[in-house]
């Protein structure tokens, strides 16, 4: 949609902006979005303090595997996805545990695996096709209601138990052996955490894709650190920073006319740049 | 019939942890061998020895998170395979204060954290738990940098702090693997103040790993030697402090003891 096209006046353009509000494809857009970013920002913060931000784009890479079943078995790719990610993380947990491998190696090696499987079954399909591209990139325009359904009901359960768990997740991020000691089940707390991040990762696929979805994940926490806040207030800034970013990609990509998850990471990164600044002047 | 003081005699002799015959391997080596001692209540413990000699070996196996070889270990007279009462047990690591200074946590926040365990899994903190965060901070002395991000206090701060969040679930026995390392004499001093009060106000028993020699002697009960075989005994007027070292130490140790810092600890209080 290009807004700006045909010259309108000024005036013309706002009454567009609002009347674009009255589409159901934005408000799906947007509430969609908002869940996605809300949810990547607030697990994504507990992702950098826990030097794992690369599990993210591990999984999100992983996941592409799922959503080129989907498309082949002519299932809904979410879904397909969403038990593929969930079977990595699973994996992930496994060879770390095992002292099979690190936790770097073993993301590469489920990156690979999931990100090849993709490709063969995208080859066995007769190669790439329009829809498979919307999920590599990102397509939140085209959200529908069962995709809406799909990223609210994980969002709302991922936001449910980060807080009924917040403080136990916290103890375990900032020292895991002490809340070993203290009697806290770190290790289940840990796969629950990294299901989160699977769930968080599929839900945010159709909004931002699959290659950029990391992005969304680590910048609005990235930001909110630089602010040397209490963690209580990195969490709301990181949460607020996800929120702007996506809202503010949304309405310029609608009217410029680019492309949105492009649009939502260069907001995203601006407020990086503009936070980092903050920090250094201060 | 006992008579009252006997009977004070005997609660401030009650055994905390025991330990009988113990071994712990690391890496298939054997670390502590043949360890036999008990801990009572009340007890402030100095643990000596060279490094590499399994001194945080043996605290690790102390709170289970090290598995012992061969041996027994009770914890408040029970097996500590089937102990469960980990709020009575308070640990702060060797290296505690080396956390990551960008963490965003603010000093209430960490020492809070002290009050997460099993039996509040999933609920939000109570206003009693903060209350005991606030009283925490205010008897070490750190109340006013509460809402200081943790990566902005000084080395001392900081060892206060960490002593705050074992602290605050009020535990009877607190073990600190060298916490001290890195300060200055002054804040080493105000810290080994600090504990002394706590072992004395509060009852809570305290076992110390370090390697400062006159705080050993001059403030604490006992002191444990560790050096693969673990030797403790009662400090008194009567112990030869050099006799005791060098069984762990051996015998080209020289060992200095400033006496007067001694007397100057006990004048300061």
């Amino acid at each position: 949609m290009n807004i700006n096209a045909g010259g309108f006046s000024k005036m013309n353009e706002l009454m567009d902006i609002f009347r674009l509000f009255g589409f159901q494809f934005f408000q799906n857009a947007l509430l969609g979005g908002t869940i996605a970013a809300l949810t990547c920002a607030w697990v994504g913060l507990f992702l950098i303090l826990r030097k794992e931000a690369m599990i993210g784009d591990g999984i999100a890479h992983t996941a592409f595997g799922g959503i080129a079943l989907g498309l082949f078995l002519g299932v809904n790719p979410i879904l397909t996805a969403l038990l593929v990610a969930v079977l990595a993380v699973l994996g992930i947990s496994y060879m770390r545990r095992k002292g099979l491998a690190q936790s770097d190696s073993a993301i590469a090696v489920m990156l690979a695996v999931g990100f090849s499987a993709g490709l063969i079954i995208i080859s066995l399909a007769g190669g790439f096709n329009v829809e498979l591209f919307s999920f590599l990139f990102g397509s939140i325009l085209t959200i529908d209601q069962t995709d809406l359904i799909i990223v609210s009901i994980l969002g709302i359960s991922t936001i449910l138990v980060l807080g009924i768990f917040y403080k136990e997740l916290l103890s375990i991020t900032f020292d895991e052996e002490g809340a070993r000691l203290m009697g806290i089940p770190v290790r289940w707390l840990s796969l629950a955490f990294n299901l989160l991040v699977a769930f968080t990762i599929v839900l945010s696929i159709k909004v931002i894709g699959v290659i950029l979805v990391v992005a969304l994940l680590v910048l609005p926490g990235l930001s909110a650190l630089q602010l040397n806040l209490s963690f209580k207030g990195t969490t709301l800034a990181a949460v607020c920073f996800g929120v702007v970013s996506m809202t503010t990609g949304i309405l310029l990509s609608a009217i410029y006319n680019v492309a949105t998850s492009g649009v939502i990471v260069f907001t995203a990164a601006a407020i990086f740049i503009f936070t980092a600044t903050y920090r250094k002047l201060e | 019939m006992l008579e009252n003081s006997q009977l004070g005699i005997m609660q401030e002799r009650t055994s905390i942890l025991e330990v009988v015959n113990l071994q712990v391997n690391r890496s298939n080596s054997v670390v502590i061998e043949d360890a036999n001692f008990t801990v009572h209540r009340g007890d402030y413990v100095g643990m000596v020895g060279p490094n590499g000699g399994g001194k945080t070996t043996l605290i690790l196996a102390l709170l289970h998170i090290l598995p012992k070889t061969k041996g027994t270990i009770r914890l408040f007279g029970q097996d500590i395979e089937s102990f469960s009462n980990w709020e009575k047990v308070a640990y702060v690591p060797q290296h505690a204060i080396n956390f990551d200074p960008h963490f965003p946590l603010s000093v209430r926040e960490l020492v809070a954290l002290g009050r997460v365990n099993r039996s509040n899994l999933g609920r939000t903190l109570k206003r009693e738990d903060w209350a005991s965060v606030d009283e925490v901070l205010e008897f070490m002395g750190i109340s006013d940098a509460a809402e200081r991000r943790i990566g902005q206090l000084s080395g001392g701060q900081k060892q206060r702090v960490f002593v705050a969040k074992a602290l605050v679930r009020n535990p009877e026995i607190i073990l600190l693997d060298e916490p001290i390392v890195g300060v200055d004499a002054e804040t080493q001093e105000k810290f080994y103040k600090k504990l002394s009060d706590l072992n004395v106000e509060r009852g809570i028993t305290i076992l110390l790993v370090t390697h400062d020699l006159t705080a050993v002697f001059c403030r604490m009960s006992k002191v444990m030697c560790i050096n693969r075989l673990v030797n403790v005994s009662e400090i008194n007027a009567d112990l030869k402090p050099e006799e005791v070292l060098r069984k762990a130490y051996g015998e080209h140790f020289h060992f200095v003891f400033h006496e007067h810092k001694c007397r100057r600890v006990f004048e300061d209080e």
